[in-house]
Order: C-alpha cells, then structure tokens, then sequence
C-alpha cells in the first residue's frame, strides 16, 4: 500500500518517521508497528465492506423468519421499518459504517441482543477453547514431526507419517464424536459433552480456565479443565497434523543444513544440535500456528456447537442459519479483526526471532 | 587429422507417459481405483435395503444379520445409506475440487505475472484470508440458494480457489526467471502462451497434488455442511448428515448410526491424501 497522495506537512512527517526507524533496532520495530497499526483499519474496512455487501445480496426476508407462520402481513411491514430494511443500499451502508465508527455493531434480529454484547460473553469461550487445541496441537504435532524429520525415510519416519496422515484425514467433528462414544460413555473419564462447566456450578462467565486459575479456585479450574478436555484435544489431533506436516519439513531441511553439520563435526551432543535445529526450524512453524489461530476462529464452530460451547463459533453458525445479517457481519469483522491481530503479531515475533528478515 | 569415428545412434525421444507406470505411483492407482469402485457401488451395487425407506419397526437396531451396519433412529439401514452417499458426496466433492481448478489456476497464472496487477489480485486474496471461511460457506450456499443440493460446490470453491491461486502463483514467479521463459521470450511468444504453453506445464505436478488434497477438503467441508443440515435434502443419504442422526445418541452407547459413515468418510479422505502424498514424493524425486 503506497500513499502518493500529496498531504501537506507529509515530508516533514516522513522525515520524524525515517529519523525514529534510524534510531536503532528497536525504533525498526516502532514504525513498523506503526504501518501495520496503520494498516489495520483499513483492512477492517474493506472486510466490513464486502461482509455488509454479501450479506445485502443475500436472498429470503429475515422479517418473515422472525414472526415465524403466524405473522401477518402487517407484522412484516412492521419489522421491515423497524430494521430499516426498506431503505436503499447506500443509506443502509451508511448507517452500517457509521454505527461500527460508534462501536455499535447492530442488534440480533432474534435475541434482541446488542451483537458488541454478545461477542463479549462469548469470545472468551472461543478464546480458550482455540488457545488449549493450538497448545495440544503444538505439542503433538512439533514432536511427531521432528521425531519423522529425525529419522527422515527410516521405519519411525514411515510410521510417524502414517499417523499423521490418519490425524488429517479426520473431520474433527467426528473425532469428537468418536471421543464421547469411548471417552465418555465407555471410560466415563470426561463430563457430558454440554457446555463449559457443571451444571449446578455458579453462573460464571468469560474466561473460566485463565479466571478460575488466576483466583485460585481450583475446583472450579478443574471442573472448566475437564469440560475442556474433548473439544479440545478432539480439534488439537486433527490441528496437530498441520504443525506436524510443517514441523517435519522445515526441521528436515534444518538438519541437513550446514550449521548443524558443522555442530555435529564440534561434537556437541544430540539435544543440543535438535535445539540449533529447532531454532532454524521454528519460523515456519510459528507462522503456521498464526495461520491455524485464524482458521480456528469459526473454524472450531461445529465442534463448539456439538459441545453447547456458547462460543462466538456457534453463535455465528446459529446465527447465519437463521440469516441473523448484524450476528454475521459481527462475527466477521471480529474474526477478521482478530486475524489481522494475530498476524500482526506473528510478523512481530518472526522479526525478533529471526534476525534474517528485515522489518521493512 | 585422423577423423574420429562418431558414434551415432537416432535420438530416442522418452516416452511421454511412461512415468505413469512407475512403481511409486502404485499407491496412486490403487487409491484411484478405490475412490472409483466406491462411487460406482453407491450407484449402482444392488444394496440389501432401500436406503431411502425405512423399517418403522426397528429403530436403532445394533448391527446384525439383516442389518449389517444396524439402522438408525427413523429405521433407515445404515450400511445401504453408507454406499449409496459415496456416489453422492464423492462426485460432489471432485466437482467441486475441478472448478476450483479451472478458477484458481488461471487466475493464479495471471497472478504470477510481472507487474502491479499480480500483486493486487493477490491482495483481494489475502483479504480473504481474513474471513472465517466456514460462515463465509454458509452465506454463500445461502445466496445461491440452500435447496440446490449442488450449490455446495461454491462453498468449496471459496476454500479451494486461494490455495490453487497461491500455489501456481508461487511455483510460477519462481519459473519466470528460468532460462526457457527467457528463450520463449526471446522468440516473441506472447504472455498467454508463455504462462500456457511454458509455466503451465511446469507446475501440473503440484497443481495435480494440489486437487487431491482440495479433493480430500472439500469432502470434509460437504460432511460439515451437511451436519449442520445443508446439503442433500433429508430422506437422501449424505455421510454428514448421517453423522448428525446418530450424534445424540453417542453419548448412550448407540455408536454405529454416526461411526460408520465417519469411517467411510476418514477412508476416502485417507485414501485421497496417501495420492498426494505419492505424488509428491514423486514430483520431489524428479
């Protein structure tokens, strides 16, 4: 993105930019920070733009599902008004616009609910639940595949492969399904599969595992923990191929580098050339993680649905069966607006980790 | 000078196709043959119940003697129900990977050219990375309409289309600087004929790891969709919305109503990434 348009003052702006970015490495990373902050608002934009757009194009009247078969006519013709749905495109863009400019995202055509409401009670279950399976799927799958990458086309590799291909071939739906069949009904070693915490618990809300953790509740801790336990380890298997995948790739290449040739003819010992390797290893697979965070976001959305999560995954689900247009378009600018973060983020770690790639 | 006697024998020109009869690309055949014969028997196999009407009197029969897989909640067998999908899903999910080939892959060609415009169309596309794909599926089977079975395939094409873009662009910056583009170059060929005749070519192997994995994809995308009951209209079977019939009853031991079309569909799924997987090691070798 270039700007060429002729602001005044615009040079001398520039000038203070270029002075901070020559201050040091440290200054690099501020206005870096500062053009991708800058960045960011304008990718919403755009994402709330072709979400209003698409959604505007979308056929089937929410009034009539909202009055459901007893409306009459006049009902529609209320709701109609009252959801400004008679009014033209560009009025309705407009007020769209400038509603979010005001943090307002729009109301639910069915709950009623302020949508900035209901994506703050449940994002942080969506939080956690993506959190705890990206971890899992970290732990399994970077281990798998540099355990394959280790013994690159020896039987563990071959094994390792055959595994990880079964781990990707699984809907994590099913998966999940398979889990409740012989971890819960047969083992009996998981809660039912509905909903965060036990039923008689205390009506906790947002972040019940981070929450309870850092009061010191551990019961409740424990009880969130179990609960958690399908859901997540069902997406962290099926997530950990991916990581896996990559984790084998990037770590193969790393071992048969040069700099690990050259630490193994030091003598140094084995743990220590896979930790030289890893940190080669490590930039494709962290970029991968930031890849799969913003898949997840929507993407756990079946999982979560069959769990009763209450998370914005099966909200927006729900939500975009009933053609609820403000919950979808909130859901998207949320999940864009956290996939922009997490990027940002990633770009961030990258450039600090990997002193090869400049922040320019 | 003496003259030195030059051994001379006609140039034999390698036979184009002979790689197709390698051994590493045995377990490519075999997963072919599979994936077809399972199509075929959905459609035409006699099967031992009718997979749309159902036995009223035995609802959620464990599996035996008549019913080999059992029946579910309404009746229905689940094993005829479980063949019959695969000449439904199957076929969808190949439809839907091919047009995500035949839009992905020119517009990736157009991507991977010089200039300002591959990297403007490669920015709507990253844009598209920030939406969340599934929702995005849901809207789009909505706006084509939700009756029309076969309006899954724009669900898969939105997943679908990025990655064929973002792999022939990738492998197609890398060839442009190759000798041979230059020499094309040279003679006058023109941009389409270089990114057809010389690019193309060249990246048939990736594109053609590439459609067995979006085909693996799209086959779990139509099984998400239908659980979460869009996709075949109801009395037609459909591996995801079989899962979902017998999902509630997971949790009180009834296991074979959603097992069995899981399985069939981690098979197909399994089957279709072992393909790529070959084929890559084989594109890897060469």
């Amino acid at each position: 993105m270039q700007l060429t348009l002729d602001i005044p003052g615009r040079k001398a702006l520039k000038g203070r930019v270029d002075a901070i970015a020559q201050s040091g490495p440290g200054g690099r990373l501020i206005v870096f920070l500062l053009k991708r902050v800058t960045f960011i608002p304008v990718s919403l934009f755009v994402i709330a733009t072709i979400a209003f757009g698409i959604l505007f194009l979308l056929p089937g009247d929410p009034a009539v599902s909202i009055v459901g078969d007893t409306g009459t006519p006049e009902d529609i013709a209320r709701i109609h008004a009252e959801l400004g749905l008679d009014d033209g495109f560009w009025t309705r863009y407009g007020n769209y616009l400038w509603a979010i400019l005001h943090g307002d995202l729009g109301t639910s055509f069915f709950s009623q609910q302020k949508v900035m409401t209901e994506v703050g009670r449940y994002l942080p279950n969506t939080l956690e639940l993506i959190l705890f399976a990206i971890v899992i799927a970290f732990v399994i799958g970077v281990a798998l595949g540099s355990f394959a990458a280790y013994f690159r086309r020896r039987l563990p590799d071959n094994i390792a492969r055959v595994a990880i291909t079964a781990m990707q071939s699984t809907p994590d739906f099913f998966l999940a399904g398979v889990f409740i069949y012989v971890i819960f009904y047969l083992a009996g070693a998981a809660p039912a599969p509905a909903g965060r915490m036990r039923i008689d618990s205390l009506d906790q809300a947002g972040f019940l595992l981070i929450g309870n953790f850092f009061h010191g509740r551990w019961y409740d801790f424990w009880d969130a923990l179990q609960h958690m336990f399908l859901p997540g380890v069902s997406l962290g298997i099926v997530y950990a191929s991916y990581f896996a995948k990559t984790a084998r790739a990037s770590m193969s290449r790393a071992l048969h580098s040069h700099q690990i040739e050259f630490a193994r003819a030091c003598g140094l010992r084995e743990p220590l050339v896979l930790r030289y390797a890893f940190s080669t290893a490590r930039t494709p697979i962290l970029t991968y993680g930031a890849i799969l965070f913003g898949v997840l976001v929507g993407g756990e959305a079946v999982v979560e649905t069959i769990f009763t999560w209450q998370g914005v995954g099966q909200w927006a689900l729900e939500g975009s069966l009933k053609l609820d247009v403000p919950v979808m378009q909130g859901f998207i600018l949320t999940a864009g607006a956290i996939t922009l973060g997490i990027y940002l983020l990633l770009d961030v770690m990258v450039g600090m980790l990997d002193p090869r790639i400049s922040l320019d | 000078m003496t003259s030195v006697p030059v051994e001379t024998t006609a140039y034999k020109r390698p036979a184009r196709f002979a790689f197709l009869l390698d051994t590493t690309m045995i377990p490519v055949w075999i997963g072919v043959a599979v994936l077809v014969a399972f199509t075929l028997a959905g459609a035409f196999l006699p099967l031992p119940h009718n997979p749309t009407a159902p036995d009223v009197n035995i609802p959620l029969a464990g599996p035996m003697g008549d019913h080999w897989f059992g029946t579910d909640l309404s009746g229905f067998d689940v094993f005829s129900r479980v063949i019959r999908a695969a000449s439904r899903d199957i076929p969808l999910a190949l439809i839907g990977t091919l047009a995500s080939l035949a839009a992905g892959v020119p517009l990736g060609l157009l991507a991977s050219g010089k200039g300002k415009l591959g990297e403007r169309i490669m920015r709507v596309t990253d844009i598209f990375q920030a939406f969340p794909l599934l929702v995005l599926s849901v809207v789009l089977v909505s706006l084509a309409g939700r009756s029309n079975q076969w309006n899954v395939v724009w669900a898969i094409m939105i997943t679908n289309v990025p990655r064929f873009m973002r792999l022939v662009r990738s492998e197609g910056l890398a060839l442009r600087e190759a000798r041979f583009v230059e020499a094309a170059h040279a003679i006058g060929a023109t941009r389409g004929r270089i990114a057809f005749r010389h690019i193309l070519p060249n990246v048939a192997g990736v594109i053609l790891v590439q459609v067995s994995l979006s085909a693996a994809y799209a086959l779990v995308v139509i099984a998400a969709l239908a659980f979460i009951g869009i996709g075949a209209p109801p009395p037609e079977p459909s591996w995801g919305a079989m899962i979902k019939s017998g999902f509630s009853e997971l949790a009180n031991g009834k296991w074979w109503v959603s097992i069995f079309p899981g399985l069939a569909i981690f098979f197909c799924v399994a089957w279709l990434n072992v393909i790529a997987d070959a084929l890559e090691a084989k594109i890897e070798k060469v």
